[in-house]
């Protein structure tokens, strides 16, 4: 018999139970075990960032990750970063307008890294964020309005900042 | 009996069809919502590991799987032993031996990474792990492992594909100036990032198959086929595709392995094809070479075009790569001839990659034009600009629209082409040189029927059903905006359900003809059911429109109302609970009268034998575009990086700039891929693809890629397709890669004819 083992995973803010083989890497947990199939498997290799998520708010990422590493950790799957009311967060919401994805596949990944990438400060330039976003492939080739998505959420995200910064300065 | 809004055409920046909308699937597909075809929810399922052939001809001799057998989760391991009962489905065009059998695990090896045996396990690791302990033992025979190989030889003329007019040969005997050169494309792959694969249900004789597909009638035909059910019995759902390019149009072995599997087990099966897999599960675009010769006269007309082409195929199944695909095309030439050769070597069957033949045949011509332009010493603007064709060579027959002239002139002005000094090597900025050049590209017009269904709800929204496909292109969008556009109400009053071959019949997604077919099926539809509508609202006896007086009616912005706005005016919804229906259903197809039987439907839907090409009737019709690009080459290195791109393109209408801008795009980038880094690298020994995963075949990533400009001249081309579109997905590749090429000559001086452009080859 193949030994599994129990592991509890704090993904978008809810415990997850589970009881897999030590070898399942979090992509597989995610896609097989819980569901959670937003995040896509594209080579298993490490090679397209299509699995990119987030644990403890850095990207990740899930296929050269085991399930049973992040224990205790928070993970974010791209199925978590919309507000609870439903709106989109930011960069969702860029990507939708500057039509920055065809077939949708790498997009989850393109996100968690775009959202990791402003988080990160890598957002200050278009050249910047070519640089910062060229760990995420897209085969349809978006890259134009990808990097023109996460300018724009950038400045969105940056202005929230600053607007919440000064709520609480005032 | 219904009276049309008149809309703004070609630019139509404002109108419903030609708007700048955003994706119908957007949320989905930036939440996770988008349900992908393994990732569907389906209980008490399996999981199935391909092993594939490490040897590229011979034969199986035996396969131990006893130690697979015993490893923990392990239900079954199927080799060549087993006898899957299967019988050879239609090709592409509905031809099907009769009772031939079909072993999608044979015994015979024709090349190295063909599917031999399948492990089926309880967990996705458990098959991963026991597919690693099966051991295959070969007898190995010679094999071709390529066009290169010594032994491949010169191949096999293709007749049909042999093109010509005039004298060439002795035109270009006698011209002035002669250029000759042999240009060649290595083995390229689609790469789409969401890998093959399919989960598979068998319930009794139905069969359900979540599969990405470009085209689920076509699938459930050769499935229904392989396991000799009615075409009913199947059903393919995809309703989205994580990228296609050409790759996910047909079911191939390891589709009948797994849907065999699942009937063997009687459990539902998922099969993954890895990532490495995938570069031998399904062919990609084959390796070409080909020779031109063009003579001219000393200023610049052309006299001849002499082509000479050959691509691989494998060694048990033709598919040529048309390297003639575009010559005939491009110029005015009074004297042209074209020949293809297949040559078989042991590799997977070749396929369809966006453009086939067009692609690598405008690789050809567009460098040795520019060669040609440096041989007379004149700006290779102007050389294709003297030798523009007024009707088409090829069939006699006029174009039905051609901006290409078009696309040339306002390309190089939105490029500033005219800054450009001719000289190679005479153009820097600080330590790198600095390379403009051009590529045109052309892909032909083909048209095919299909089949809509529109629903109006009595909440007076609008359902659009099909069974075509949106891998990408933007089918949801564009098909709520038709819909929108004939029925009068906003687009974000309408649904879109597509992807399932249980619903209305729809021809390939590939040829870039389905947007063309789709849009006016459901135009179609669309006008049948506001006929209806009116129809009902002016003879219902519940109808507020009955005692108007009125003739006709108009519905516009979701309202149904009198023309000239006396009496009443009613929301779609309000007049559907007037005349009490919960919902108006009309359903129809684009066959034409007398041939829309359901022998005919079968045809059209599950084969291409249908399909029209693009000279079928008086006209010759095709997508044009131009390619303007800069490239900067560090001499040091020979790193090329383009640094610039301007495209402009006639496809006719656009039905939604913004989507439409972003697959000329992709194109482009595809071919910039192509230009500068895809190679399939091949072992001479074993004939096995080095390169088989994304590290090491690369394609362009962000950092690759420059700001691209793309332009839209094109024209309504009502001959083309109902609503004035031209094919959009393919003709945004063909051209680049020599327009890369040609730059990277004016930048260093240095002509580059087999792709990619590496940087060994510039130092």
């Amino acid at each position: 018999m193949t030994r599994t083992i129990h592991l509890s995973l704090d993904i978008n803010g809810k415990r997850h139970e589970l009881d897999v083989e030590p070898r399942v890497t979090l992509l597989d947990a995610l896609r097989e075990s819980l569901a959670l199939t937003g995040t896509k498997k594209g080579c298993d290799q490490g090679q397209c960032g299509a699995c990119t998520c987030h644990v403890d708010g850095k990207r990740v990422l899930s296929c050269l990750t085991l399930a049973a590493q992040v224990e205790g950790r928070q993970i974010t799957t791209i199925e978590g970063i919309a507000a609870e009311n439903g709106d989109l967060h930011p960069v969702q919401a860029a990507f939708i307008e500057n039509d920055a994805f065809q077939c949708g596949y790498c997009t989850p990944g393109q996100i968690m890294s775009a959202v990791a990438c402003i988080r990160e400060g890598h957002a200050g330039s278009e050249e910047e964020i070519r640089e910062y976003m060229s760990g995420n492939l897209c085969r349809c080739g978006a890259y134009n309005s990808i990097v023109a998505a996460v300018r724009e959420a950038a400045s969105a995200v940056t202005t929230g900042i600053e607007a919440k910064d000064k709520v609480e300065v005032a | 009996m219904t009276i049309m809004e008149t809309r703004k055409h070609g630019d139509a920046a404002d109108g419903m069809v030609g708007g700048r909308f955003s994706r119908l699937d957007g949320k989905l597909k930036t939440t996770g919502g988008a349900t992908y075809a393994l990732e569907q929810p389906v209980k008490n399922l399996v999981h199935a590991v391909l092993v594939q052939s490490t040897i590229a001809a011979g034969r199986v001799v035996a396969v131990d799987a006893a130690k697979a057998k015993a490893a923990p989760g392990v239900l079954s391991v199927f080799t060549p032993e087993d006898d899957l009962g299967l019988l050879v489905a239609s090709d592409w065009f509905g031809n099907r031996p009769d009772n031939q059998p079909f072993h999608p695990l044979p015994r015979e090896v024709s090349f190295n990474g063909q599917a031999i045996a399948a492990v089926v396990a309880e967990t996705l690791e458990q098959a991963t792990e026991a597919a690693k302990l099966v051991k295959v033992s070969y007898e190995e025979t010679q094999s071709v492992t390529g066009l290169d190989d010594p032994d491949a030889g010169e191949g096999r003329l293709v007749d049909m594909l042999s093109v010509g007019w005039g004298d060439a040969e002795a035109a270009y005997a006698a011209a002035d100036i002669k250029i000759e050169a042999e240009y060649r494309t290595p083995r390229e792959y689609h790469v789409p990032i969401e890998p093959h694969g399919l989960t598979v249900k068998w319930e009794g004789d139905f069969l359900t198959v979540w599969e990405p597909s470009q085209w689920t009638h076509g699938m459930a035909r050769t499935y229904a086929e392989w396991f000799d059910i009615p075409y009913e019995n199947v059903r393919i759902v995809s309703p989205f595709i994580g990228g296609g390019f050409g790759s996910k149009a047909m079911g191939y072995t390891y589709s009948a392995v797994a849907a065999a599997a699942a009937r063997k087990l009687g459990r539902p099966v998922k099969l993954a094809v890895t990532r490495p897999q995938t570069f031998t599960a399904y062919g990609g675009r084959a390796a070409t070479r080909q020779t031109i010769r063009i003579g001219a006269t000393k200023d610049g007309v052309l006299q001849a075009i002499v082509h000479r082409g050959a691509s691989e195929t494998s060694v048990f199944a033709d598919f040529p790569e048309q390297t003639g695909a575009a010559t005939p095309l491009l110029y005015a030439v009074p004297n042209l001839s074209t020949q293809h050769r297949l040559v078989p070597v042991n590799t997977v069957t070749p396929g369809a990659l966006r453009a086939p033949g067009k692609n690598p045949s405008a690789f050809g011509l567009e460098s040795a034009i520019e060669e040609l332009s440096y041989a007379i010493g004149m700006d290779p603007l102007e050389l294709r600009l003297r030798n523009y064709a007024d009707h088409d060579y090829q069939s006699g027959k006029p174009w039905s629209t051609r901006q290409l002239r078009e696309a040339l002139t306002v390309g190089a002005e939105v490029f500033g082409w005219s800054r450009r000094s001719h000289e190679p090597r005479s153009m820097r900025d600080g330590r790198q040189l600095v390379g403009w050049g051009i590529g045109c590209g052309t892909f032909p017009v083909l048209k095919a029927a299909s089949e809509a269904l529109i629903r109006i709800l009595g909440d007076g929204s609008v359902e659009v059903v099909s069974g075509a496909i949106d891998m990408g292109q933007g089918t949801y969008t564009i098909l709520a905006q038709t819909a929108a556009e004939v029925l009068g109400v906003p687009a974000e009053q309408v649904d879109v359900k597509l992807g399932d071959s249980s619903l209305p019949g729809a021809t390939v997604a590939g040829g870039s003809m389905l947007a063309g077919a789709i849009t006016g099926a459901v135009h179609k539809a669309a006008t049948a059911a506001r006929d209806e509508l009116i129809g009902l609202a002016l003879n219902d006896s519940n109808s507020p429109f009955r005692d108007t007086g009125a003739n006709t009616l108009v519905i516009a912005d979701g309202r149904i109302s009198v023309p000239r706005g006396e009496g009443p005016s009613l929301t779609l919804a309000e007049l559907m609970s007037a005349i009490g229906r919960d919902r108006i259903e009309t359903q129809r197809n684009t066959l034409p009268e007398g041939a829309n039987g359901p022998e005919d439907h079968k045809r059209s839907w599950t084969t291409m034998a249908n399909v029209q090409g693009p000279t079928a009737g008086d006209l010759s019709m095709h997508s044009w575009c131009a390619h303007f690009v800069e490239v900067k080459v560090d001499e040091d290195f020979g790193t090329v990086r383009v640094s610039r791109v301007v495209s402009a393109f006639d496809c006719g209408r656009i039905y939604n700039p913004k989507l439409a801008e972003s697959q000329w795009r992709g194109g482009i980038i595809m071919g910039i891929g192509q230009a500068l880094l895809e190679e399939g690298l091949i072992d001479e020994r074993f004939g096995r693809v080095i390169n088989n995963n994304m590290g090491d075949y690369l394609v362009p990533t962000n950092a690759d890629i420059p700001h691209i400009q793309v332009i839209s001249v094109g024209i309504p081309d009502n001959d083309a397709s109902v609503l004035g579109g031209k094919g959009v997905g393919e003709v945004g590749i063909v051209g680049v890669a020599p327009a890369i090429a040609n730059a990277v000559f004016h930048a260093t001086g240095k002509r580059v004819r087999d792709l990619p452009i590496t940087l060994e080859k510039l130092i």
